[in-house]
């Protein structure tokens, strides 16, 4: 017989999350060390020049803060889904649909203020993101349509429309080679505050405050906790968790389109393929390594970009860029096996038992 | 002319439908046994990049296809030794075995993209101009056949052996599963590497024969609509198949609506099947009023209390 069982730990050690991560970190960078070392790349050079392109100016941290802030925003709206318990693995799309919203909108208005037109484009590219999610929001509270698949499949049919609209209706006539909508005019970019730092990086801050006022402050947050809790406690409780469920969505989709409106505002300047290059992803794996906390998905989305930057940059020396991403889809499988050891203990049988 | 054209919609079907069922008939194994697996994106692709390669460098089409069923039954044993062993979150565990295969086929796929395969599985028997039904059916490869094989074998299984009834004890019921003292970590072990091997499979078969390249995000979702399969065929093999030969048609029919007089644009035509996945997911879940049929502990982690 099994000399040994599983044992669920009593008290969970508060800082587990923090510490699955960096022992996360650590095995990840042991599995990019041992992909480099088969490739004939030496690790430690490589991992110093990604370290010294991504924070060693002023300008690399800026770079790799303003990839930060798409990850942040979309992983933002993810936790906030997942306090209802649903997931949104949509954001993808949503950074998209809040680009495309944006430009709807900047074509068919015109402000002459600018930081009016600027808070007015950031806020249609909120809607958008919101917009992107309500049909899989509605059939999941009305019919219970399962939202993975649904959100999943809306990122390829809002990349497809992008693509639709970049070679049709917005296509640019001056761009060529890459299809393109046109640029938006400079009085509406976001300016800069350090270096080549967009100001977006400041509504970033600003917007990981209101997810984590939203979701451990306010009442609202509260109620989307017991909603995704249990249906019972929610019913007794007078709590609609289908309510609840409704617009957790929108808010996280708005949280992704925000950042795909930031993105064009600060990074592009127009509706291109390049809104996002797989960020509604890696916010993925951003929200679930840090338990889906606002606070940690600041830094984790900080670190992400940066790693983001410093894979672009090794390309240079013939390293592939895919080593970040793979890093970082290790240091959540890497987390996820340290969970266990923080939330189960292996205990020997007892002989009289 | 017209049946020449039919013929071809038909052929073009049945490859897209081999290609979907293969991978929903691995995930609807997994998923009965109470483990959902949605890395099945990331499982096509890691193998169709390692049959892909191992057909280039050894031109053995035999050795790819093991090389491609192996490697990505390898590559889901992550998934089995993070949730069945380890007991931790099958959503993220799954979502991020799609975002690691990707990357991780990208970055072995790259010296490959742009090369072109001298072996390719060719069809069984060759038929040039096939002009009925079964022409059509005769002239597919070997992997159609062995779909087929593989979907008769697994709802005899699943039905009718004690294993198969094992599996889906273990995902109806686990706390009567455990009592009754079946291995239950071993079964959902080999059902996730089982689901990996066809996924495997399914990405072989995309390489070596759909489209015989390689592409970055040349999955593109398949293994998501497998996954909607799996819904669809509400976990039955015989019903995924029918569901996914509709897929297959849909996806067929696309790029061929222009001949029959409709005029869309391209881009609008690639987004059809995702779109339709969705409408018949929704359409699916309210005729059933939200009960799918799904194994009823699909998602939740085994664990015996100890007292």
């Amino acid at each position: 017989m099994n000399k040994y069982i599983l044992s669920k730990k009593l008290y969970r050690n508060e800082l587990a999350t923090f510490y699955s991560f960096l022992i996360g970190f650590l095995i990840a960078l042991a599995v990019g060390s041992l992909i480099l070392f088969i490739q004939e790349k030496n690790p430690f050079d490589v991992f110093s020049l990604m370290l010294k392109l991504s924070i060693g100016s002023v300008n690399s941290l800026s770079n790799s803060l303003n990839k930060a802030i798409p990850l942040i925003l979309a992983g933002l709206g993810i936790s906030i889904i997942n306090s209802v318990k649903l997931w949104n693995i949509g954001a993808e799309g949503q950074i998209f649909m809040g680009a495309i919203a944006l430009n709807f909108v900047y074509i068919n208005t015109s402000i002459n203020n600018s930081q009016i037109y600027i808070l007015l484009l950031l806020v249609s590219g909120f809607l958008g993101g919101a917009f992107c999610i309500l049909f899989p929001a509605i059939t999941k509270v009305l019919f219970g349509v399962n939202e993975i698949i649904t959100t999943l499949l809306t990122n390829y049919i809002v990349f497809g429309l992008t693509i639709y609209l970049i070679n049709g209706a917005w296509k640019d006539p001056a761009s060529l080679n890459f299809p393109a909508a046109a640029y938006v005019s400079e009085s509406v970019y976001l300016p800069t505050v350090l270096g080549k730092l967009s100001s977006g990086f400041l509504i970033c801050i600003l917007f990981t405050l209101i997810a984590y006022y939203i979701k451990d402050k306010s009442v609202f947050g509260y109620e989307m906790r017991i909603a995704g809790g249990s249906e019972l406690t929610a019913i007794y409780a007078g709590i609609s968790a289908k309510q609840k469920a409704f617009f957790a969505m929108l808010i996280g989709g708005g949280f992704a389109g925000l950042a795909g409106a930031i993105e064009l505002l600060s990074q592009t300047h127009r509706v291109s393929t390049g809104i996002s290059q797989g960020f509604g992803y890696t916010a993925i794996i951003v929200a679930a390594i840090t338990g889906m906390r606002p606070i940690g998905i600041f830094l984790v989305g900080c670190l992400f970009g940066a790693l983001t930057i410093g894979g672009s940059v090794i390309q240079t020396i013939g390293v592939s860029s895919y080593i970040a991403e793979i890093i970082q889809a290790t240091t959540l499988f890497g987390a996820l096996v340290a969970q266990f050891f923080f939330s189960y203990e292996i205990l020997k049988k007892d002989e009289n038992d | 002319m017209i049946d020449v054209q039919l013929m071809g919609l038909l052929n073009a079907t049945l490859q897209a439908a081999t290609l979907l069922f293969i991978a929903a008939l691995g995930e609807l194994i997994t998923e009965k046994s109470g483990i959902l697996n949605l890395g099945v994106e990331g499982m096509i692709s890691v193998g169709a990049v390692s049959g892909f390669i191992t057909a280039i460098n050894t031109e053995s089409l035999f050795l790819a296809v093991i090389v491609g069923v192996l490697s990505a039954s390898a590559f889901s044993s992550i998934h089995a030794f993070v949730t069945v062993v380890l007991k931790q979150d099958q959503t993220v565990s799954g979502l991020i075995l799609t975002i690691l295969g990707l990357s991780l086929s990208s970055l072995i796929g790259k010296p490959y993209v742009g090369k072109k395969l001298e072996v390719k599985l060719e069809s069984l028997i060759d038929i040039a101009e096939p002009s009925n039904i079964f022409q059509v059916l005769l002239s597919q490869n070997l992997i159609f056949y062995i779909a087929i094989l593989l979907m008769i074998f697994t709802a005899y299984i699943l039905k009718k052996t004690m294993f198969g009834r094992r599996i889906e004890a273990i995902g109806e019921d686990l706390k009567s599963a455990d009592s009754m003292g079946l291995k239950i970590a071993k079964t959902q072990f080999i059902a996730t590497c089982v689901g990996g091997a066809f996924a495997g499979l399914s990405g072989v078969y995309l390489t070596l024969s759909y489209v015989p390249y390689w592409t970055d995000g040349m999955t593109s979702g398949r293994g998501w609509i497998a996954l909607a399969l799996v819904i669809f065929g509400g976990w039955k093999p015989y019903r995924t198949a029918f569901g996914a030969l509709l897929f297959g048609f849909l996806e067929a029919l696309g790029p061929r609506l222009q001949t029959y007089g409709f005029e869309m644009s391209p881009y609008i035509v690639k987004i059809t099947p995702y779109i339709i996945t969705i409408l018949v997911l929704v359409f699916l879940t309210i005729i059933k009023n939200g009960n799918t049929g799904a194994p009823k502990n699909i998602g939740i982690p085994f664990f015996r209390e100890n007292r």
